[in-house]
């Protein structure tokens, strides 16, 4: 089964997203901050991280920062309200940026290209 | 030894120069907090008072677009009120200042002072009247001095009805290469002659002024860069708020749609989605409250009921269940300087902050107490999680926030409040030690009784 972790400071969306990659066949972890994803990160081998940007505490691009120094390997997908952060060169590190949006297809179909069902 | 002087003086030697007169009298207008219109006034109190340039009235022209409108007309009305006025100032001991609070009455009275006659009065600056004075000296960006205009054929007969005096002075207020104005000068009572001195030491003044006009408009446009940059952030973050719930709302909404949705999943999703729709309500709330465009005036009222009635509000009684709630009010309370309602906000931000900062258990210490017999504190204090020093400059800042689902709203709206009363904010906190914030008001009564 395909790991994603998810770091996410809104608990609510934790939750759904949780439950929806989870019943699409994923198992999921979630992090409510940077610090608990680098946690996650040295503790569990992951094939996939969503992050959003904005967060408490480390925001999203220095977590993808950071990860990029620890492993270079596992695909990154932003996940953020705002659509400028893309004018941030350190977004482009990422393998896709999704805005969140009321419907999770897009980001469902983003996961599925990326490693697959 | 080391001398040191004031920037203001009141007193001036009697037989000081004129022209020194007036640099200082302007000057050390320009050096208070005076408004726009005051520090004009100012200026057309210089040119008309008799210790300074001595014209019987100054008019005021402000450049609005390609037109020239009326804005202050200042002096006698008719020769009679011209003695009158000139009585009154030339009574021992009135000065400058006495000088200014009659010319601002003057102008701000709502009967036909002359002020008003050229308030609606409007003269665009096209090729047509470019030619006609007083246009023409701020077309042509010159002094223009009119010794008949009765007989002038390039004097624009309105202004002539207007002015009703033969010989008038017009000064264009030009600073950097740009008309700002203009402003008008006549001797219609005394009908003294208007001197090349006059002319000097008036288009002095007019530099003056325009020196200030430009520095005015230079400091408004900075406002408006910096409201512009903060509405672009406002509404970069109003997405963001916006954006969170409402992805929760549609995830949670898809899934109850879905077939077999267990009766337990159904309400967990639907009180999910009512609270998030609550979060968009205090969003929306909140950006309401903070873009209100003015405060109220503050003004000094009785505070102890305002504190009591915060302290006693439901939302506070039940939020404080979880801490010790340590309340010490003095009795004999001063009258506070500030808006009732916008103190009492104030107070419900303060708790509100404390009780999101420290963890259940924790302390939360309100005082109110009389500083002085000019001031009034109330500090707030909290045994939370206190703020890190990255964030310290930061806390007033609109939009700044460090809580999961705040607007940033709080202290900036705590801070305009403070600004409007004149009030001052005194933050003491440590990471991990908690945080006191102190506010200290104006006041006034509410001594001790032995």
């Amino acid at each position: 089964m395909k790991r994603i972790l998810i770091v996410e400071d809104e608990k609510a969306l934790c939750l759904l997203y949780g439950e929806e990659f989870g019943r699409a066949g994923y198992d999921v972890t979630t992090a409510y901050d940077a610090d608990a994803a680098l946690q996650e990160l040295k503790a569990k081998d992951f094939d996939l991280i969503i992050t959003d940007i904005r967060m408490p505490g480390k925001n999203g691009i220095e977590l993808i920062t950071q990860i990029m120094g620890l492993r270079k390997d596992i695909p990154i997908i932003i996940n953020s309200a705002y659509q400028s952060h893309k004018e941030d060169f350190m977004t482009w590190a990422a393998d896709a940026y999704v805005v969140k949006s009321s419907s999770l297809d897009e980001l469902k179909q983003k996961i599925r290209e990326l490693i697959g069902a | 030894m080391i001398e040191k002087f004031s920037f203001l003086t009141s007193d001036f030697e009697k037989d000081a120069p004129k022209e020194m007169m007036l640099l200082s009298i302007i000057s050390q207008s320009f050096f208070q907090p005076f408004s726009l219109e005051d520090n004009l006034l100012v200026i057309l109190t210089a040119l008309t008072s008799g210790s300074g340039v001595g014209f019987n009235r100054a008019m005021l022209f402000l450049r609005e677009g390609e037109r020239l409108r009326g804005e202050i007309w200042l002096g006698p009305r008719t020769p009679e009120e011209a003695g009158y006025i000139w009585d009154v100032l030339a009574t021992p001991g009135i000065g400058y200042v006495e000088i200014i609070e009659h010319n601002r009455a003057l102008v701000s009275k709502n009967e036909d002072t002359l002020s008003r006659r050229i308030k609606n009065v409007v003269f665009t600056m096209d090729e047509a009247t470019c030619a006609q004075v007083p246009v023409q000296a701020a077309c042509l960006k010159e002094i223009c001095l009119v010794r008949d205009a009765a007989n002038e054929p390039l004097v624009d007969r309105r202004f002539f009805e207007l002015i009703q005096v033969d010989e008038f002075l017009c000064i264009p207020l030009i600073a950097r290469d740009e008309v700002f104005g203009e402003i008008i000068l006549d001797n219609a009572f005394t009908r003294v002659h208007i001197s090349p001195g006059d002319v000097k030491l008036a288009s002095l003044c007019g530099l003056i002024a325009s020196n200030y006009l430009y520095s005015a408009t230079l400091h408004r446009r900075l406002l408006d860069v910096e409201k512009m940059a903060a509405m672009g952030e406002m509404a970069m973050f109003v997405t963001h708020q916006l954006r969170n719930p409402l992805v929760t709302i549609g995830g949670f909404t898809d899934q109850l749609l879905q077939p077999g949705v267990t009766e337990e999943k159904r309400e967990r999703n639907l009180r999910i989605i009512r609270d998030e729709i609550q979060r968009l309500e205090s969003i929306v709330y909140q950006m309401g409250h903070f873009l209100k465009v003015s405060l109220k005036d503050p003004v000094y009222f009785e505070v102890g009921p305002v504190i009591e009635s915060v302290l006693r509000s439901p939302e506070i009684q039940a939020k404080g269940r979880a801490y010790t709630l340590n309340v010490k009010v003095e009795d004999c309370l001063p009258q506070v300087l500030c808006d009732p309602t916008s103190f009492g906000e104030i107070l419900r931000n303060l708790l509100d902050n404390a009780f999101d900062a420290t963890p259940p258990g924790g302390t939360i210490s309100v005082r109110a107490y009389r500083k002085n017999s000019a001031s009034f504190v109330l500090s707030v204090r909290d045994t939370g999680r206190g703020i890190s020093n990255p964030d310290r400059g930061r806390f007033f800042q609109p939009f700044f926030t460090t809580k999961e689902k705040g607007m940033g709203l709080g202290l900036p709206f705590i801070k305009r409040v403070m600004d409007t009363c004149g009030g001052q904010i005194e933050v003491q906190s440590r990471p991990g030690r908690g945080a006191r914030f102190r506010l200290v008001f104006r006041s006034q009564g509410g001594e001790k009784t032995p």
